[in-house]
């Protein structure tokens, strides 16, 4: 693998010097000569893409297995509303064990998967630099991956912790956490050895990142399963765990990727640097204060504390809405551009415009969109979920679920897919074999998504309401749920199969592109076998 | 089988950059309102970093609000007594004076069985005591506090020691003190505290 | 914001700040808390849970029972009543009092209070209210007591008596609140649900027991066996489409009798001095006392 990099690409891509590459200049047709510097060549866009390879491979594809798997898991956990007796004689199957497999697949084998691979690729792509520790991130992936693994299947067997959206068992968490050291290790090198020096917002956003999950997972294993703490503090770290992993580190990845890709496919510059240090700051300050509910038994300060900070973390919905909006919707933008007397400036929008207008990347751009709005429709869901006289009646409800599924589903899964649709084919050197598949993927993405989290958030709603009635008996309350949990099956089941077209795509690309490289690795080793008997004849 | 696709290079537009355009002010001027309520609002249902005080309560006042009732002692005169009296060597944050007396914060003779608690100030105690695993030694014994105290007052005073600084323990009825007076009878010498270990706790 | 030590400092101070804030400071303010005693009733709080039981939490959370079931009972305020439980001999004194406390009752409706007592005269009002009817009562001769009820919609539904404290859960571990209710809440189901027949028959056959109840069945948790020389005292009374073959009995395993000891140990409703409430009569320990009741 390592050597065979080297000989698939072109080595007149590689020279071009640090002082000539103007940070937001386009890939020159023609190599510029090496300057004279002491300094090697910043590498090119391509030979990054290609040093990035193999682990974002590993992380992307296990990623899609792990979306199946837990596609699977979503709807047998699903079906179960519709036939309680479902499968109910297996113990490893039972709703209590499915269900967490379930998140935790999500969240630990495609979420974080992902997010790590498209951070990789980000930072050697804004540092301009070339990944050097490729194997490290691979193995990183592997006992990543293993301990996940090992983690779910400990979860299915009855070893769960108890902790929602830390179900891994003990013994599983410090493979997991090697696992991400090493990955973040190959980020972290990758950022040190950055040739721009100059941060772009995303680094921000990635760099937090990295650094924000190995805090959160050592409190968590140290005092929830290696010397737990007392009482009601466990639930207390653990909201404190979930909500940091899932509201901070999913929202600052995800962010990253989001300021990255919207300007990247708009042409645009991003709008503005500021904006986006206000959403880092809000994110980070608010953020890892939510979580704890209103109904915790608790002292009243604690959800009181994470009551004032869920609130404020509208501030980072707005900032990431203005911003997201005065970049793809203000066409002043554009205007600036062709009214620039830089020829350079505007032949470079030209060309990406009518690169933007050819799909895949448009349908990246959809990705990410759609990505944009969960993320605020998430995010004042969590806010009403918790606002004080609401909270009574959304909290302990589907609601919380249906929030919880548009923040992995409506707004992270579908940035990453559209950031592993925008990555990939650079990184493999092949374009995609189907846009048609692609597109069917989003739509089976977008649809699946509503229907999941509509119902659910309907079912909340209604459940909520009519807790408040002390007349009404549960159980017509819970039978009242049952079309709308209904419903969501079938959602599930729509992602489910958009969740095949993606790994289909996935597994489809990286065989052509072995398939090649095997096919030209043979005609080199052949050539000298062959080419003798050809002079010959 | 298809004609493989040699993996080449795919052509790529540059790095995305940010504007410089500053963020609107209203942005601002909303994070300071919302700053400002998030402080009002902790402000009224934190209970203020309070450990006893749980959602729907809000403040220790509104937990004491609803304190069942404790047969006809009154905290706010126990509390006055106690600055009055015992806070002058047992200190008014009761807990005690180095030398002159044991505290009172979290200790097992104040918190425990009202029978011991009880005939203390009665006749006073003497002795070195215990409390909370520390041994502490006097010069002087406690003085009887008995004359100068009604059934009432005493039941206050103590109800007011066993729900403070953090005690937690169910009041003192004067109807108890009035069962221990007689039962002690004429008793003048102060207790020792394997004395009072011998008496029952119910 | 150019330097990656800037940005580290930054994600590093946040963090430590919601670190100290939500996982130091709750574990030095609650992470230490000890038994405490109960307001009102002379025993402590809480006491550690049987063996048997302990293993049933166990038994809960490798079954992910908290997945469907939550542990937190909401209060959303408290109220206090009076109940008259003598009007003593001056009834027109009490009278008096009554239509002066209570103005917006009618003079026959008030003589009505006097009949059947005890009787709650003053229900949901505030505590400085509660407070002067109780006074004035008693200088008009009646007898009377106050009592704190908690309310909101989960208790009205039977779910608590009061809501839940950290003392509840002191012993658990792992602490599983659960954050759904697809299934009832359970703070308190050893107290709704307190014979373990009837736990057994329901994880057996959760329909049997709740008509649309939507909770699987965990039969895995009980054994099919030949019954021995006479029927296990534990088999369950099974109607007979579900019945197991003849000369066989369907027993619970060691797990499930685990799992319903800790069911049947859920019971949140100590009086604390941070969740007050007035026990009702019926329920205090009637221990230390021999003397007959008055209405046998």
């Amino acid at each position: 693998m390592v050597s065979s990099q080297t000989t698939t690409q072109s080595p007149s891509v590689q020279s071009q010097s640090a002082a000539t590459m103007a940070p937001n200049s386009p890939v020159p047709s023609a190599a510029v000569p090496a300057a004279t510097d002491t300094q090697p060549p910043v590498p090119s866009p391509s030979e990054i893409d290609f040093s990035c390879r193999l682990p974002l491979l590993v992380l992307f594809l296990s990623g899609a297995v792990w979306l199946l798997i837990a596609s699977a898991f979503a709807l047998i956990g699903s079906i179960k509303f519709h036939a309680p007796d479902f499968l109910a004689g297996t113990p490893w199957l039972t709703y209590g064990r499915v269900r967490p497999a379930f998140i935790d697949s999500l969240l630990y084998g495609f979420c974080i998967q992902a997010g790590l691979g498209v951070s990789l690729w980000l930072l050697a792509r804004l540092g301009q630099t070339r990944l050097n520790r490729r194997w490290a991130v691979t193995a990183g992936a592997a006992v990543w991956n293993l301990g996940l693994t090992i983690g779910v299947v400990g979860i299915l067997w009855g070893d769960s912790s108890g902790f929602a959206g830390f179900e891994i068992p003990r013994y599983a968490i410090p493979l997991m956490f090697m696992g991400y050291v090493m990955l973040a290790f190959g980020s972290v090198v990758v950022f040190n050895q950055r040739r721009r020096r100059e941060l772009f917002v995303s680094e921000w956003f990635l760099l937090a990142a990295l650094f924000w999950f190995p805090w959160i997972l050592s409190t968590a294993a140290l005092l929830l399963d290696a010397s737990p703490v007392r009482g009601v503090v466990q639930a207390i770290i653990s909201w404190w765990y979930s909500s940091n992993l899932q509201t901070v580190w999913l929202g600052l990845v995800g962010l990253a990727a989001v300021f990255y890709m919207l300007p990247k496919l708009l042409a645009r510059p991003l709008h503005t640097r500021y904006l986006a240090l206000f959403t880092f700051w809000t994110l980070i300050l608010f953020g890892t204060w939510t979580g704890v509910p209103a109904s915790a038994p608790v002292p009243a300060w604690i959800p009181a504390l994470s009551t004032a900070a869920t609130v404020l973390t509208l501030l980072t919905i707005i900032a990431v809405a203005v911003s997201f909006y005065q970049t793809a919707c203000d066409r002043s933008a554009d205007a600036l551009v062709r009214s620039s007397d830089q020829p350079a400036v505007k032949a470079q929008a030209r060309t990406r415009t009518s690169a933007l207008l050819s799909s895949p990347e448009r349908l990246a751009l959809w990705f990410v969109t759609w990505g944009v709005l969960g993320f605020i429709v998430a995010g004042v869901m969590r806010v009403l979920s918790t606002l004080p006289g609401l909270s009574e009646t959304l909290g302990l409800t589907w609601f919380t679920p249906a929030q919880s599924m548009l923040n992995l589903y409506g707004f992270f899964s579908l940035v990453m897919f559209g950031a592993i649709y925008h990555i990939l084919p650079g990184v493999i050197g092949i374009q995609f074999p189907s846009t048609r598949r692609v597109r069917a993927h989003f739509w089976l993405a977008l649809s699946g998504i509503a229907l999941v989290v509509l119902p659910l958030a309907g079912a909340g709603i209604l459940e909520g309401v009519e807790l408040q009635n002390p007349a009404r008996a549960f159980v017509e309350i819970s039978s009242a749920t049952l079309p709308f949990l209904r419903v969501s099956t079938l959602g599930d089941l729509v992602i489910a199969a958009g969740h095949v077209l993606f790994s289909w795509t996935l597994a489809e690309l990286v065989l052509k592109c072995y398939r090649a490289r095997a096919v030209s690795a043979y005609k080199t080793a052949t050539a000298d076998l062959f080419h003798p008997v050809e002079v010959k004849s | 089988m298809p004609e493989p696709i040699q993996p080449t290079p795919i052509a790529e537009t540059g790095e995305p950059q940010a504007s410089q355009l500053a963020m609107p002010v209203w942005l601002l001027v909303l994070m300071f309102l919302l700053l400002y309520w998030g402080m009002v609002y902790f402000d009224q249902h934190s209970g203020w970093f309070n450990t006893e005080v749980y959602v729907p309560y809000y403040s220790l006042a509104e937990v004491q609000e609803f304190q069942p009732p404790t047969g006809g002692v009154d905290l706010q005169r126990g509390k006055a007594l106690f600055d009055n009296v015992c806070a002058l060597c047992h200190n008014p944050d009761g807990m005690g004076k180095p030398g002159q007396a044991p505290p009172f914060v979290g200790s097992e003779w104040v918190v425990g069985p009202p029978s011991r608690l009880i005939r203390i100030p009665l006749v006073g105690l003497t002795g070195p005591v215990s409390v909370k695993g520390q041994v502490f030694t006097f010069a002087a014994s406690m003085p009887p506090m008995g004359a100068s105290f009604s059934n009432d007052d005493l039941a206050a005073v103590l109800s007011y020691m066993r729900q403070s600084w953090g005690n937690k323990a169910p009041p003192v009825t004067s109807d108890e003190v009035k069962a221990v007076r007689a039962q002690i009878g004429n008793r003048a010498q102060p207790w020792t505290p394997q004395e009072l270990m011998q008496i029952p706790a119910k | 914001m150019n330097h990656g030590p800037v940005i580290f400092l930054a994600a590093f101070l946040a963090l430590t700040a919601s670190w100290f804030g939500f996982v130091l400071m709750p574990d030095i303010q609650v992470g230490g808390l000890q038994q405490t005693n109960m307001v009102g009733v002379a025993a402590t709080y809480p006491v550690e849970r049987p063996g048997l039981a302990r293993e049933g939490l166990d038994v809960y959370r490798a079954n992910g029972c908290a997945s469907c079931h939550s542990q937190q009972v909401r209060q959303s305020g408290t109220v206090c009543n009076v109940v008259m439980t003598d009007a003593g001999t001056n009834r027109v004194a009490v009278i008096d009092v009554l239509t002066q406390e209570l103005p917006d009752t009618s003079r026959s409706e008030i003589e009505q209070m006097l009949v059947g007592l005890p009787k709650t005269v003053l229900k949901g009002s505030d505590r400085p209210k509660a407070n002067r009817m109780v006074r004035a009562l008693k200088s008009s001769g009646a007898k009377s007591s106050l009592s704190i009820v908690p309310v909101g919609p989960d208790i009205a539904r039977g779910w608590g008596k009061r809501q839940t404290v950290a003392e509840d859960f002191l012993y658990d571990d792992p602490v599983m609140l659960g954050s759904q209710r697809i299934g009832p809440d359970l703070a308190n189901v050893g107290l709704r649900e307190p014979d373990a027949r009837w736990e057994y028959l329901h994880l057996y056959a959760p329909r049997l027991e709740v008509k649309g109840s939507i909770m699987p069945p965990f039969r895995y948790l009980f054994d099919e066996r030949k019954i021995g020389q006479a029927p296990s005292p534990d088999a369950l009374a099974l109607p007979p489409d579900l019945a197991p073959p003849h000369g066989y009995e369907i027993v619970p395993t060691r797990k499930a009798q685990g799992l319903v000891a800790y069911l049947l140990s859920l019971q949140a409703t100590a009086p604390l001095f941070n969740a007050p409430l007035t026990v009702p009569p019926s329920a205090e320990p009637t221990a230390q006392t021999n003397a007959p009741s008055k209405n046998p």
